[in-house]
């Protein structure tokens, strides 16, 4: 995290939604007017049904006939306006979606380079940002739309309504204010409830996966029937917060569409006079009637859209913390991102860095210190071509915290020191470390629902070079025994294999692209002595220069030098 | 798969329990869907009073009625929300819970299977989707269904052709959306399911994000968001374009219905046969139809949903264990001698030759009160032995006793009490950490649970009180930790047989060496299966199992083994020295 001083204030929320709805402009634009123009044609409509009750009233029925079919002119043409409106605003509304999404992906994928931000914690709370946040934001935009089409209608059913009777129409005012007022206020609290009901939410669906995921930990302990009466208390807690929440919403809609009634019921209170002499007919009644359900919206959406203003200064303000620089206006950056119907999606070949062959690696005093205190302090060794060093030491020495800051990795953490390839330092190392200069596994290496091939390339490579890699990494004959060879799925993050066949595939991945630098965290854990020891001759056979965390003798015993590392200082330094 | 009708029998006996409650509600909706209806009776009045000639007070005493039924109406359709939500909740539930409990039942093959996140969405995900149903739509349903049947009454009333035209009108637009209904829930399971594939995706990314960004795999990853997002772009309009054919039902048939009302209106007045007031009832009924259609098309995925989830539940209840718990035998006290008796074991023909989850033809004693060694490479069918004794698994040939008794014939909750499992991941729970220990049970008290870690060593943890809570999957304390933790289980509950997988596997040595000692301690006098990819974790026991391709290959003491320069286990410790410096 940055500290939050050095944060840069940005734009404000209507400038960076504006930014948004401008990334199709055409889209959006036409929407906007479809969405206007159909809010008028209901006032011509209304204003017509008026006219066909004023002719039934005074007995001529033919006009009545020219009347009706007018209104249903006007109907279709109403509806055939939003049939078109709607479409459009449903491509806006996603090309305004993917827009957010791709700012923050980009950003949280770049390898180095000016687009790179922050990494995120859990990808099960970032993903929120993805999908809330980002619907918070177009929320808004949606929501201005209905406010001005909504303006719309209501400024000339307004004009019609204070021809017919201004008093009446004046008094309609009264309830519908009310809806905007109470919308506005009871916002708050339906966040509040919302809020907690999520809340509640949260702790019974983590329950049960914590439940589910310890399904056979429950089973051997007997535990089921204590942890099912945890779930009862969990449940029951949940249900109070849920009824609460959709009552109170519930309530604030039955009052929304219920004050269009109670309009009705002051209209008829202050006409009561004039309808009894004649002076407001049944045609006048009928404009009335078929405006109010209409008259509604504008309250409710202004209520509503302040509040949702506020939602997306919020949303905006949390996903400043996933791109570059913590500056929000890199959530709004302009890209080109063909996502529309009869777009052409060229396959984008990854843009590597060019190959300088290694010849010698120098790390010179490299300290990575957490504000926790873990970390490694002043570090320097050097590696050169084709040689194998292992790096060793308790848990919490630093070993990953080591590798990590090596290759430009680390975030969060206070960062001294220098790299220097072939005598020239190195400055954006998470730009320059990646292949075909230097590939990482990190110690729980992960794995994407796509086919093993996909998983070890990331883009295109030779069927030659992926065997090729699956040879080195020790793991071609699982694949080649499995149904589809390299093509298998395997499954949501790698499920379908086995924890030594992620790790080999992983590996695999790590080699493909022969790097000039191979930089594996620790594989014991999910390896057996004997594939890891096939694995470092595989590696030494190649002619790979290898930096690994290990703690076996296998390892140790072929190394070139041993670094040694204790509480984040260089223990022991051993070259053979 | 669940037919359609034993899918409905079997949704009407979840609710039976609460069927009381479910009567109350429909009865409640009928009134607020009665009440609805009075207010344009009262306009009619009205309309028809002033075209007579009347005074201003008589029409106001009617506008006040109208006003307050106005209100009434409002407030009874917040207590139909609060009694529906109520009884959806109630009734859910229970079933939550039926689940929840049957899903623990089930055999640990069906655990293997499926994850963890797939089974939140059964128990929790799908049940919130009926609850959803039942809350919201059903109510909604049965009011517009009640209005329907009343406006007609009404009508029949006033005159029986306005009724039979109305009932046409409406039998009419109730086939429109019916049919429009399929394809639009169709499209909107494909939006759904495209928008699950793209937060799946991300979030998959986002959780390999290091592992894409140091292979430079960036560019790659957003060529697939962008064919992704296209997915949801395609569907979505797809989506729209369905929903707004349904929409076209509905407003056309309001927009059709207004301009009829006032045709017809036109001609009956005309014809003298109804009067001015009841043609404006007949519009204003009109525009009162439009809420509740456009309420049940919004709720058309709601339906949906439930509809699969409703499914899924039961089938889900469908399935039955088959390891039973019919045992009635106990084992003599002590620690249990474990025998397998010719025991081979596979997965229903799934497996292959070299399968991990493969035994052939296992016979082997080990006495009570021994400690023993299962070593072996990945896959020679170590868990899958340690699953036979735990009875996850049962033999598909042979015989497995424990203490001379069958393992079958054991009650199942005497043998959860006498055989344990320390597993290589501890699984924690996000409570506090008498929770942990003690997995929810009330039985244990604080003194015991405070002993079990002390003996572990975990007296640090034990001090700052064991009502503090840990965080999701064990924040706050370190692998180590949790493994002694594990331990404490185990302690508390005082086991004759001690199953130990992994147990040491993700710790490093320092830490090992702690844990040892405690493991030492805690299968002191029980027997004990010990299975470990480090042979140093071996360096304690009494006898050592190697095992290869789901074959015994060798048995025997530890010391006899490792003095036979000829043994397998003689070269295992040869090329492992591992903890030489």
């Amino acid at each position: 995290m940055i500290p939050r001083s050095t944060m840069k204030s940005g734009p404000g929320v209507w400038r960076l939604a504006w930014r948004v709805s401008q990334h199709r402009p055409r889209e959006f634009w036409a929407g906007w007017a479809l969405f206007i123009l159909f809010f008028t044609f209901p006032v011509l409509g209304g204003w017509l049904l008026g006219r066909g009750f004023h002719a039934l009233e005074s007995g001529d029925y033919s006009r009545v006939y020219w009347y009706a079919a007018a209104a249903l002119a006007t109907d279709v043409l109403r509806m055939t306006t939003i049939h078109a409106g709607a479409l459009t605003w449903t491509r806006a509304w996603v090309h305004m979606q993917s827009f957010l999404r791709a700012n923050l992906l980009a950003a949280q994928l770049a390898s180095g380079g000016p687009e790179a931000g922050q990494p995120v914690g859990s990808s099960g709370e970032a993903i929120t940002h993805f999908r809330d946040d980002v619907e918070d934001v177009t929320m808004f935009i949606d929501g201005l739309i209905d406010v001005s089409a909504g303006l719309a209608f209501t400024v000339l059913a307004g004009f019609v309504l204070g021809s017919i009777d201004s008093g009446a129409a004046a008094v309609l005012m009264v309830p519908l204010a009310g809806v905007a007022v109470a919308t506005r206020t009871l916002d708050h609290r339906i966040k509040r409830y919302r809020a907690t009901d999520r809340a509640a939410a949260a702790a019974v669906s983590g329950f049960l996966g914590d439940v589910m995921s310890a399904a056979t930990t429950v089973k051997v302990n007997g535990a089921a029937p204590a942890t099912l009466s945890r779930l009862g208390s969990l449940v029951d807690a949940r249900r109070h917060t849920a009824v609460r929440d959709r009552v109170l919403d519930d309530g604030v809609q039955a009052f929304a569409q219920g004050a269009a009634d109670v309009g009705l019921g002051f209209v008829l209170l202050v006409s009561a006079g004039a309808m009894a002499s004649g002076a407001f007919d049944v045609g006048n009644l009928a404009v009335f009637t078929a405006y109010l359900g209409w008259l509604s919206f504008l309250p409710r959406m202004v209520g509503r859209v302040m509040a949702r203003r506020k939602q997306a200064g919020v949303a905006f303000e949390r996903m400043r913390g996933l791109v570059a620089d913590g500056d929000v206006r890199n959530t709004v950056r302009t890209r080109s991102l063909p996502v529309g119907r009869r777009e052409l999606r060229p396959r984008i070949t990854a843009t590597r860095p060019t190959r300088v062959p290694l010849q010698l690696l120098e790390v010179r005093g490299l300290t990575a210190q957490y504000a926790t205190g873990g970390g490694v302090r002043d570090v320097s060794f050097t590696i050169a071509r084709g040689s194998f060093t292992v790096l060793t030491g308790p848990i919490g020495s630093g070993k990953s915290t080591l590798l990590r800051a090596l290759l430009g990795l680390t975030h969060g953490a206070e960062l001294e020191g220098q790299v220097w390839w072939n005598g020239v330092e190195v400055v954006d190392r998470a730009a320059f470390f990646v292949p075909p200069n230097a590939a990482y596994l990190p110690q729980v290496p992960q794995l994407i629902s796509d086919s093993v091939a996909d998983n070890i390339t990331l883009g295109e490579v030779p069927l030659a070079e992926l065997l090729r890699a699956l040879d080195l990494a020790a793991v071609r004959a699982d694949i080649e025994e499995m149904p589809d060879g390299t093509a298998t799925l395997i499954g949501p993050r790698g499920l379908r294999l086995s924890g030594g066949q992620r790790q080999r595939v992983a590996t695999a991945r790590a080699v493909v692209h022969s790097p000039e630098l191979v930089v594996l965290d620790d594989l014991s854990s999910a390896l057996d002595v004997e594939t890891e020891l096939e694995l470092w001759a595989n590696l030494a056979a190649a002619g790979m220069t290898v930096l690994a965390v290990s703690h076996r003798a296998v390892a140790l015993e072929r190394a070139d030098q041993v670094l040694r590392l204790d509480a984040g200082r260089p223990a022991v330094h051993a070259s053979r | 798969m669940a037919t359609a009708t034993s899918r409905w029998r079997a949704l009407a006996a979840l609710l039976r329990p609460d069927s009381r409650r479910w009567a109350g509600l429909g009865l409640l909706v009928a009134l607020a869907s009665g009440l609805s209806l009075a207010g344009p009776l009262v306009v009619r009045r009205i309309v028809d009073l002033a075209q007579a000639g009347t005074t201003a007070a008589q029409l106001t005493s009617l506008a006040f009625l109208f006003l307050g039924l106005a209100v009434a109406t409002q407030l009874i359709t917040v207590v139909v929300s609060w009694f529906a939500t109520i009884t959806a909740w109630h009734t859910t539930n229970q079933i939550r819970l039926q689940l929840a409990s049957h899903v623990l039942g089930l055999d640990h093959e069906f655990h293997r299977r499926h994850t963890p996140g797939e089974l939140i969405q059964r128990v929790d995900g799908d049940v919130t989707s009926v609850s959803d149903f039942l809350g919201r739509v059903v109510p909604r349903v049965v009011g517009a269904v009640a209005m329907v049947v009343g406006m007609l009454g009404v009508l029949a009333v006033v005159d029986w052709r306005l009724a039979a035209g109305a009932l046409a009108y409406v039998v009419i637009t109730g086939a429109v959306i019916v049919r429009g209904r399929h394809r639009a829930v169709g499209e909107a399971t494909d939006e759904m399911g495209a928008y699950a594939q793209l937060y799946g995706g991300i979030e998959e990314r986002l959780t390999a994000a290091e592992d894409l960004r140091s292979n430079g795999a960036g560019a790659h990853a957003m060529w697939r968001f962008v064919e992704e997002s296209a997915a949801t772009m395609e569907t979505s309009v797809r989506r729209e374009s369905a929903f707004l054919r349904l929409w076209w039902a509905v407003q056309g048939s309001v927009a059709v219905g207004s301009s009829i009302s006032l045709v017809v209106g036109a001609a009956l007045v005309g014809s003298g046969s109804i009067t001015i007031g009841t043609a404006f009832l007949m519009f204003q009924y009109v525009l009162l139809l439009e809420r509740p259609l456009e309420d049940v098309i919004q709720q058309l995925e709601t339906v949906q949903k439930a509809n699969g989830a409703m499914v899924r539940v039961i089938d889900l209840l469908a399935i039955r264990p088959t390891i039973l718990d019919n045992g009635t035998a106990s084992p003599d006290r002590g620690p249990l001698t474990i025998e397998f008796d010719d025991v081979s074991f596979d997965y229903g023909g799934e497996g292959r030759e070299g399968d991990e989850r493969v035994l052939h033809d296992i016979s082997l004693t080990i006495a009570g009160g021994r400690s023993v060694g299962i070593v072996g490479r990945t896959g020679s069918g170590k868990t899958t032995l340690s699953r036979l004794v735990l009875r996850l698994v049962e033999a598909t040939h042979g015989e497995l006793r424990l203490g001379g008794v069958a393992i079958a014939d054991i009650p199942m909750a005497e043998l959860r009490r006498r055989v344990a499992l320390i597993p290589q991941e501890v699984e924690l729970f996000s409570g506090t950490i008498r929770d942990n220990v003690t997995l929810f049970d009330a039985t244990s008290s604080d003194e015991q649970v405070t002993d079990a870690l002390r003996r572990v060593g975990l007296g640090a943890l034990a001090d700052g009180g064991v009502h503090r809570q840990l965080g999701s999957g064990g924040a706050g304390l370190s692998a180590g930790e949790a493994q002694l933790l594990a331990l404490a289980r185990v302690w508390l509950r005082n086991p004759d047989l001690v199953v130990l997988d992994e147990a040491t596997a993700r710790v490093d040595p320092a830490t090992e060496v702690r844990l040892e000692a405690a493991i030492a301690e805690l299968i002191d006098g029980r027997t004990a299966l010990v299975i470990a990819h480090r042979l140093s974790t071996l360096r304690h026991v009494d006898e050592i199992v190697i095992l290869d391709r789901g074959r015994v290959v060798e048995h025997g003491t530890r010391d006899a083994l490792t003095d036979d320069g000829a043994s397998r286990f003689h070269r295992l410790l040869e090329l492992a020295l591992e903890d030489a410096p």
